[in-house]
This record gives structure tokens, C-alpha cells and sequence, in this order.
């Protein structure tokens, strides 16, 4: 029996860790693994791993392909892809973008990841409840129904979509239920399009401003005429009676969860992928859209893609439709210096620090 | 990569060895010894499933079948029981499980998922590109194949002549979407005084309370309800107005077979109230097993420990809001809940006119 186990481990840096495994004792019969045979152990767990995740592509590929011979579904899940996020991180532009491509089709904030997401996350004492419709024990089952939901919601929407096109999912508001939706649907592709927090939330105070284009067109006045406001579970966009420190520390915290949340799933999502900054989209559009369409495997035609770029560039926007209290705003990165009090720039950077500090190290404070 | 690195193995005593292991270095990912084996584990699990799933898509293939699996399980059986928390859903509930093939799925709050979201937080993106927006067909199509796929994942014994009857008092507040996606469904909307909600809602949420006592031990999680009386009274007839209404809208909508049963009559003779439950829902049922279930959940077979004040089983007696809320209380009630009182309970519409 060992007499003294110790494992010690702790970060150094980034992705470096030290460790120190002191292990000693007396027995009978043979003498517990060496490290030495645990790294061994591990390298064989770790191919087994690789190779049940081949399996599982090679299973998910054959289950779409099943699907559409069934002719159950017009959209099958290979034909997705999701672009997660958080609101205002230039997803209207990207997505725009996206849709004009040959046989590309884009799908609007359905926020079927909210429909999911919220709900999930709001009922996490019920999970462990064998009869709860999203408990943990039935994962797989209600993946497998979540899956059909949005195959057959995507189909239902769009019954006449090309065999191999490709539907933009354009869903920033529903990013809290990204890590069930890529689950659910593995072979769908993921675009993470990430802003600096501080942009964002600057962009949100412009709109939370009485006469601004949320409050008019998306949220609150619209949301006034419903008898809404107030009401439990009100969208982002609703920031009736609200100051503006309290602006500043909701969008904030929302940041926190919606892009924490894209982020979990995609480091989980095997399948195609692409982490797109805002800020590298604004700098060299084509280059970037080129990398997105690289990354996730989907052919283009560069002419094409050129001019859709350029009909969609910043200079194309009608001037009436820019500017300060419109959707589109500044287009430009950096400008929270001029928008934000030192002061709100400094609870942003508290609030959102994890990932500011991973996605954006070099503007770290 | 291991800086240092020292095994030592020796006999101390025949049989017996005495074992030092010491490692000590520095590494990039992955400590030595820290596994990967619940994510195996995971994979392998997801792969049976997949396996599974190809499986029951092949033979869908050959027998030349489409859309997702819903099973055996004809929706016509499903029977929906709406209402709202504490009107004796349990109860019927409980009873409507004891026949043979007859089986209660208890809360799955499938209804909250899709009502939250449809009368809630969703309700300003009901255009064409809202996921639940647009036509309600194709919109009832979704939530449709949702129900009938989990209910069978959940309950594949059930098929044929067999009954799911889904307690759903907590997912109310869905009740119309659901409806309108299982048109021919069976319905059980189970109806309460309000006051006599409230005031067993006040009682398990008070100090002592079997809701109180849950979150303070542990057993519920997240957020605790309001401590302070006037609110737990606010929200549960706003909570009431919203939850009965919906259930109300549903069933004034549904044409399948349903039945309006108030908490008071199957109180009052529950064997001909459970009798014309099954006879207005078209249900084939042995009438000796309706008698035995009614028998084994009747009020006196609860054991006396269980019941009482504070207590999940509490009174189980109508009227008894007149001794437990204050005449402020039952003001708020009433006024919040007017037009289901109205509408439910005329005889008894307001404390002024005496009960």
C-alpha cells in the first residue's frame, strides 16, 4: 500500500505547466505504475480517443447522408453553418456576405440557440430529474430531437434548398445555446466571430439611447407596443429605464456568457471551424472571408467572392444609413477610447477579462 | 518533458517490495497520469447511440418510412393534463397511472420550454425568420416531431391501446403550441380556486415549508422563492392568470376529446369524477383498476407524518384560503386572477360574496 501519494501540477504560462508526482510505499506483488507506464497508458488512450472521434465523424457523415435519402429534411446538417458569437460583432455583415455565395442561403436570428440555451441554463436544478425533457441522463435522446427541431424547422423554411448548398446560420443572439446545437449537430460547420468587448459594448450604449435604432426598430418600442417591457426574459436589445453604467455592466456580462458559451463549444466541435476576429474582417475583408471559406472546406469562386465583398464594403453603405444611433455606426475598431468612460472601460475589462485576455492579448490593459 | 525522473523497487521481505516513484519536470498540455477517460468513455457511448440511430435510419430506408422516429406511441393517446402547480395534479396524476398501460410522465416541462420562449423571450421575433415564428403549421410540425420523439425515447414500452398521460402543470404556459401540434390529443385541463392555490403555494414557500425546507436543504436548487408573503402571494396569482389561461386558450381551441375538471369535485366524489374523465377522453379502461387506484391515493391512505401544514399534502380541503390568507391577500388574488374566477368559479367570485 502506498504510504505517501502526492501530484502536484501548476501553470507557469501559457500552455506550460510544471508538475511534480512523488509516490512511495510498500506492497505486495507488483509495484504500481511508473509514470513512465502512465504516459504510455495515456498515449494509447489518447489514439483510442482520436480513433473513436474518426469513428464518430464517419458515423455523422453517414447519418446526414441517411437523412436526406430519406428525404425527410431539404437542409441536412453538413449544409449549416452556424455563425456564433454575440450581437453587434459585425454578424449582419459577415452573414451578408456569406448568403450572396452561389447556392448559399442565410437564415436570420431564427434564435433557436436562445429557445434551448436559455431554457437549459434556467433550469439546471431540474437536469438531474429523470423526467425533465433536458435531463442529463437523456442527453443523447434530446440531442437526437434537438437535431430534428432545427432539421426540420431549417427544412420547413427553406423546401427548395440546393443538395450541396450552404445555409448561414446567422445566430449571435441565440450564442448561449451554441455549445447544444453543435452537439447536436456535428457535421455542421462553426464560424466564431468574436469583437473587442469594449467596441461592443460602446456600440450597445449608442443604441440603448432613446431615438437609436434598437430602441425604435428592434427592441424597446417595439416591445412597448406588445405590453413587453419589463417582462421577465426580455431580449438584450430591451433597455428601458436603464442607466447607463447599468448598459455598460449587462452588455458586459452578456459578452461574458454568449461568447463564453461560443467558445466552449467551439473548442468542443471536432468538426469544421473558424475563429473570425471583427477586427481582421474590417482590416483585410477578402483575405478573411477567403480564410472562412478555406477553413470550413467550402468551394467559392474568388471573382465572385470579390464583388460580393465589395458590394458589401463599409464605402457601399448609404451615408443617410451611418452613423451615430444607426445600425451601422462607425465600422471601425478601437473607437471605445473616444465612446467609453475610463471608468466603463475599466468594468468591461473586469467583467469580460478571461476572454478578453485570450482573444485579444495584445490589447490586454 | 520530465526534468527529473527516479523509480526505485526493492525486497524488504519475501513477497513484499517497498516502491518509490518520483517525477518532477515541466509540460506542455497534459500532466502525466491525468487521464482521458470519461471522454472515451463519452465517445464510445456516442458511438453506440450512432450506431443505433443508423441502425433504426436503415430500416426506416428499407421500409420506405420518412421523418424522425416517433415510434409506436400514437399521438392520439397522449393525454395532456394543463392547469397550473398545486391544483392536485399529482394526485390525478398519480391515479391516472395505476391502470394497466396507462403511464404518467411526470413534469417533462416541455410546455415551458416552448411557451417560455414563445410568449416570453421570444415573443417580439415572431416574423418569418423567428425559429417558432411564421406559419403555425410548420411551426407545429417542429414542436410535433420534438414531443413525439423524446416521449417515445423516454417511454418506448408505451404503444398500441397504451396512454401517456403528461402532467404538465409547471409547462402550462406552453400549453397552446402544444396543442395545436398534437391536434388529436387528449386533454385534461385540471382547474383551482386561486385563492386555494395561492394559499398552498404561501404555505410551502413560507418558513417550515416542504418548498422552503428543499432549497434550504439542498434538494432544489437554484434561485430561492421570495421569503416576504405579499410577494409569494403577488407572483403565484400572477403566476395563476398566466399559467390558467394559457391552459384555458388551449382548450378552448383543441377539438380532440378534453374535460374541464375542477381540483373541487374530484375532491368531493373523485371515483364518478375519475369515471366521467375517462369517459368523456374516449379512454378504454377497467373500471375495477379505476376503483383500486382511487382506493390506494385516496387522502386517508396518506400516511399522517406527510400531511399538514407546511406539508406537500397539506389540507386537501376547498375553502380553506379563508383561514390562511389575510383579507389583503385574498384581495390581491382575486383581483389579479378576476377573469378566471369569474369565468371558473361565479358562485364564489369574490370574498365579499361569502363561500
Amino acid at each position: 500500500m502506498p504510504l505517501f501519494k502526492s501530484r502536484v501540477a501548476f501553470q507557469l504560462a501559457r500552455n506550460a505547466r510544471a508538475f511534480l508526482y512523488l509516490d512511495t510505499g510498500i506492497v505486495r506483488g507488483d509495484a504500481p505504475p511508473t509514470l513512465e507506464v502512465m504516459e504510455e497508458t495515456q498515449a494509447r488512450l489518447r489514439e483510442q480517443i482520436q480513433e473513436a472521434r474518426r469513428a464518430l465523424a464517419n458515423r455523422d457523415h453517414r447519418i446526414s447522408g441517411l437523412e436526406k435519402e430519406l428525404g425527410g429534411y431539404t437542409v441536412g446538417a453538413g449544409n449549416i453553418a452556424w455563425i456564433f458569437g454575440t450581437v453587434r460583432t459585425g454578424s449582419t455583415w459577415l452573414a451578408s456576405m456569406m448568403r450572396d455565395g452561389h447556392n448559399h442561403a442565410m437564415w436570420n436570428e431564427p434564435r433557436v440557440g436562445e429557445l434551448f440555451g436559455t431554457f437549459y441554463e434556467s433550469t439546471a436544478h431540474r437536469r438531474d430529474n429523470e423526467n425533465f425533457v433536458m435531463g442529463t441522463h437523456r442527453k443523447l435522446v434530446w440531442l437526437k430531437s434537438v437535431r430534428n427541431f432545427v432539421l426540420d424547422s431549417a427544412s420547413a423554411r427553406f423546401p427548395r434548398f440546393a443538395r450541396d448548398g450552404l445555409l448561414v446560420i446567422k445566430e449571435p443572439s441565440g450564442s448561449i445555446g451554441a455549445p447544444i446545437l453543435m452537439e447536436a449537430l456535428p457535421e455542421s460547420a462553426m464560424v466564431l466571430l468574436v469583437r473587442d468587448p469594449r467596441d461592443i459594448v460602446a456600440s450597445a450604449l449608442d443604441a440603448a439611447r432613446e431615438g437609436s435604432w434598437a430602441y425604435e426598430l428592434r427592441g424597446t418600442r417595439r416591445r412597448e407596443k406588445q405590453g413587453l417591457v419589463g417582462t421577465a426574459g426580455a431580449p438584450i436589445d430591451d433597455f428601458t429605464g436603464k442607466s447607463q453604467d447599468e448598459v455598460v455592466r449587462d452588455q458586459a456580462s452578456m459578452y461574458l456568457r454568449y461568447v463564453g458559451n461560443s467558445r466552449k463549444a467551439f473548442d468542443a466541435h471536432d468538426g469544421r471551424k473558424v475563429l473570425v476576429r471583427y477586427e481582421d474582417l474590417l482590416a483585410n475583408s477578402l483575405g478573411t472571408m477567403k480564410r472562412i471559406y478555406s477553413e470550413l472546406e467550402v468551394e467559392v469562386d474568388e471573382e465572385d467572392l470579390a464583388r460580393i465583398v465589395k458590394e458589401h464594403s463599409w464605402e457601399n453603405i448609404p451615408e443617410d444609413e451611418k452613423g451615430k444611433g444607426k445600425f451601422y455606426r462607425k465600422g471601425a475598431s478601437g473607437a471605445w477610447r473616444e465612446d467609453l468612460t475610463p471608468d466603463q472601460a475599466k468594468v468591461v475589462e473586469e467583467i469580460t477579462a478571461p476572454l478578453l485576455r485570450e482573444l485579444y492579448p495584445d490589447e490586454t490593459a | 518533458m520530465p526534468v527529473y525522473r527516479q523509480n526505485v523497487l526493492f525486497e524488504v521481505a519475501r513477497g513484499i517490495k517497498a516502491f518509490l516513484n518520483f517525477e518532477a519536470g515541466l509540460t506542455r498540455g497534459l500532466v502525466p497520469g491525468e487521464g482521458d477517460g470519461p471522454s472515451l468513455a463519452e465517445a464510445r457511448r456516442r458511438l453506440e447511440d450512432k450506431n443505433r440511430q443508423i441502425a433504426q435510419l436503415e430500416e426506416k430506408l428499407r421500409e420506405g418510412r420518412s421523418g424522425a422516429a416517433v415510434g409506436d406511441l400514437k399521438p392520439e393517446n397522449v393525454v395532456w393534463m394543463f392547469g397550473t402547480a398545486r391544483v392536485g395534479s399529482t394526485w390525478l396524476g398519480s391515479m391516472m397511472d395505476e391502470p394497466t398501460d396507462h403511464t404518467m410522465w411526470h413534469e417533462p416541462l416541455v410546455g415551458a420550454l416552448f411557451g417560455g420562449f414563445y410568449y416570453g423571450r421570444g415573443a417580439h421575433r415572431g416574423g418569418k425568420h423567428g425559429i417558432l415564428g411564421g406559419p403555425d403549421d410548420k411551426r407545429s410540425r417542429a414542436i410535433r416531431a420534438f414531443v413525439l420523439a423524446s416521449a417515445h425515447e423516454k417511454f418506448p414500452e408505451v404503444k398500441g391501446d397504451g396512454y401517456l398521460v403528461v402532467k404538465e402543470p409547471n409547462g402550462s404556459n406552453g400549453a397552446p403550441l402544444l396543442a395545436q401540434a398534437l391536434p388529436e390529443s387528449r386533454m385534461i385541463f385540471l382547474v383551482r380556486d386561486p385563492r386555494d392555490v395561492v394559499s398552498s403555494n404561501l404555505s410551502g414557500k413560507s418558513e417550515g415549508g416542504w418548498t422552503a425546507e428543499a432549497f434550504k436543504r439542498g434538494r432544489r436548487k437554484g434561485t430561492p422563492p421570495p421569503t416576504d408573503p405579499q410577494t409569494i402571494v403577488r407572483k403565484g396569482a400572477k403566476k395563476y392568470l398566466e399559467f390558467v389561461g394559457r391552459s384555458k386558450e388551449a382548450f378552448d381551441a383543441h377539438k380532440g376529446p378534453k374535460i374541464l375538471v375542477r381540483y373541487e369535485e374530484l375532491r368531493a366524489d373523485t371515483l364518478a369524477t375519475m369515471k366521467r374523465i375517462y369517459s368523456e377522453l374516449g379512454m378504454k379502461v377497467d373500471e375495477d383498476e379505476v376503483v383500486r387506484a382511487v382506493e390506494k391515493h385516496s387522502w386517508d391512505n396518506i400516511p399522517e407524518e406527510k400531511k399538514g401544514e407546511g406539508k406537500f399534502y397539506r389540507k386537501a380541503t376547498p375553502g380553506g384560503w379563508n383561514e390562511d390568507l389575510t383579507p389583503d391577500q385574498v384581495k390581491m388574488v382575486e383581483e389579479i386572477t378576476a377573469p378566471l374566477l369569474e369565468e371558473f368559479y361565479p358562485e364564489k367570485q369574490t370574498s365579499q360574496t361569502g363561500v
